[in-house]
């Protein structure tokens, strides 16, 4: 029995020493160790890969949160050279395309309903966004996945029954912020105009489109954005006057507004528009310049009681 | 041979009651900032501190994106235009309590940490002051100092000057319980 305690002993002591042994090896202190013991279960949350909802063309991952309310309004001016650009039109400034006024609500912070009206078509559109996965910084979740459902309506105009003047789109984004200054995204996108648009011999109702985007960080409040789509159709692909859309820009984010310059051959803002219809051409001076300017309201109730507590 | 071993076991039981460490968990860590155009306020609970009494060794910790803020954009910008929790994801203090309390004895007792606060990758020496409370056994430190951004390298664009101050007000509460 006695030799069981004095060896029990020993070995304890010995373990002691070890311990403090490698504890000044590390150079710690045995508050640091207990504390490196402790701050292991930091939680992962989402990446925000984007600043805004919207790039040049496309729209992106990023979601308006729970009970906040982004309005946005998006230009593309006439365009900058060619026959209908230099200084007679201001460069293009005279002439406004199309403008876009979006309305986009977090219902929650993984779903939004959005409204948008465009000039170009006064289409109207309700819009449909969800989350279904983030990228999160631990990487478990490499990548970000949104889903967008999209119908839109034309209202006026010379239509034979209702359901031939509405559009759809639907659309998965994948996304994925590389590194800090850097950020992907593709998605694949279908497209059914129950009216071809435009409206020329031979053109389809529904296609396939891929659009691809990139966002490099310049400083933490700004960035140079990259936009392109290209439309899987035949008709189109084998129609001298289609081009595909492309577009670069600069954003800057000021608190609760985020700016964009940029500058595209797509004469319309609404991806189905836009996709459907693009047929202008960086080579005969038909690009433009185009705004976006994205203004965040944050209607949750809690916002100014919370503040008075801390 | 018995000697040896009960000699044994009694130094080792002083050893270790003289390395009783106090931890917590789920410190309090607000910030709070006051500008023209908006109030600003953010908190966690899941900041975590040991405390060694026998060293005076005080360590304290927290996740930037455990942060929580009122505005979600607030908390968006928070820790990507400026603590860049993707860089940066702690914000640690390491020093020493100058004072030794009687932990034995119940009272409220003024203190002053002296050490590291990193935040944001850059260090800064400070001298921070605070309150200790002793109930039953039971630690709790509270501590009100000031972080000015310009000390840690976290730049304010002229363009939201006036939403954001200079210096951002920092209350932390933290209650320990002693680690057997």
């Amino acid at each position: 029995m006695k030799k069981h305690i004095a060896l029990l002993a020993i070995i304890a002591l010995s373990l002691n020493v070890k311990a403090q042994q490698t504890d000044t090896k590390k150079g710690n202190s045995a508050a640091d160790s207990l504390m490196n013991l402790m701050g292991v279960d930091e939680k992962p949350v989402p990446v925000a890969i984007f600043k805004s909802t919207r790039l040049v063309l496309s729209q992106t991952t990023e979601m308006v949160k729970r009970n906040n309310l982004n309005f946005e309004v998006i230009h593309r001016f006439g365009d900058i050279a060619g026959s209908n650009g230099g200084p007679q039109t201001a460069f293009g400034i005279d002439r406004v395309n199309d403008v876009f006024f979006g309305f986009e609500y977090g219902v929650s912070d993984n779903f939004n309903v959005d409204l948008g009206r465009s000039t170009i078509g006064q289409l109207v559109q309700l819009e449909l966004k969800w989350a279904v996965l983030h990228q999160t910084t631990n990487g478990s979740s490499p990548i970000a996945i949104t889903l967008v459902g999209e119908i839109g309506a034309k209202p006026y105009g010379a239509f034979p029954t209702f359901s031939s003047r509405l559009s759809h789109l639907m659309q998965a984004i994948f996304a994925r912020k590389f590194s800090p200054g850097f950020a992907l995204q593709v998605a694949p996108t279908y497209v059914r105009d129950n009216t071809p648009f435009p409206i020329l011999p031979g053109n389809e109702q529904s296609f396939f489109a891929m659009q691809a985007s990139a966002r490099i960080k310049l400083t933490n409040h700004s960035g140079v954005i990259f936009d392109y789509a290209h439309p899987f159709s035949a008709f189109r692909n084998n129609t001298d006057t289609f081009q595909d859309p492309m577009g670069f820009g600069y954003e800057v984010e000021t608190g609760g507004h985020v700016f964009t310059v940029n500058i595209t051959n797509a004469n319309s803002v609404a991806e189905m528009n836009m996709l459907s219809n693009s047929q202008q051409r960086f080579s005969k001076g038909q690009y433009r310049i185009g705004f976006t300017i994205s203004r965040m309201f944050d209607f949750n109730p809690r916002a100014k009681k919370e503040e008075k507590k801390y | 041979m018995k000697h040896i071993s009960i000699i044994l076991l009694a130094w080792m039981s002083i050893f270790q009651a003289g390395g009783t460490l106090y931890a917590c968990k789920n410190a309090q860590i607000s910030l709070f900032s006051t500008a023209p155009i908006e109030d600003i306020a953010a908190k966690t609970s899941s900041g975590t501190s040991v405390y060694n009494p026998a060293t005076g060794d005080l360590v304290f910790g927290v996740a930037i994106t455990t942060f929580k803020f009122p505005k979600a954009l607030m908390q968006e910008h928070f820790n990507s235009d400026y603590l860049e929790s993707d860089k940066y994801p702690r914000a640690t203090f390491k020093g020493k309590i100058q004072e030794h309390p009687d932990l034995t004895k119940d009272g409220t007792y003024p203190v002053t940490a002296v050490g590291e606060l990193d935040v944001h990758n850059v260090k800064q020496t400070r001298t921070i002051p605070g309150t200790l409370t002793v109930n039953n056994g039971v630690l709790t430190l509270t501590s009100e100092f000031m972080v000015k951004c310009v000390d840690h390298h976290i730049t304010i664009p002229r363009l939201v000057f006036h939403n954001i101050a200079e210096s951002i007000k920092m209350n932390v509460s933290a209650t320990y319980t002693a680690v057997k």
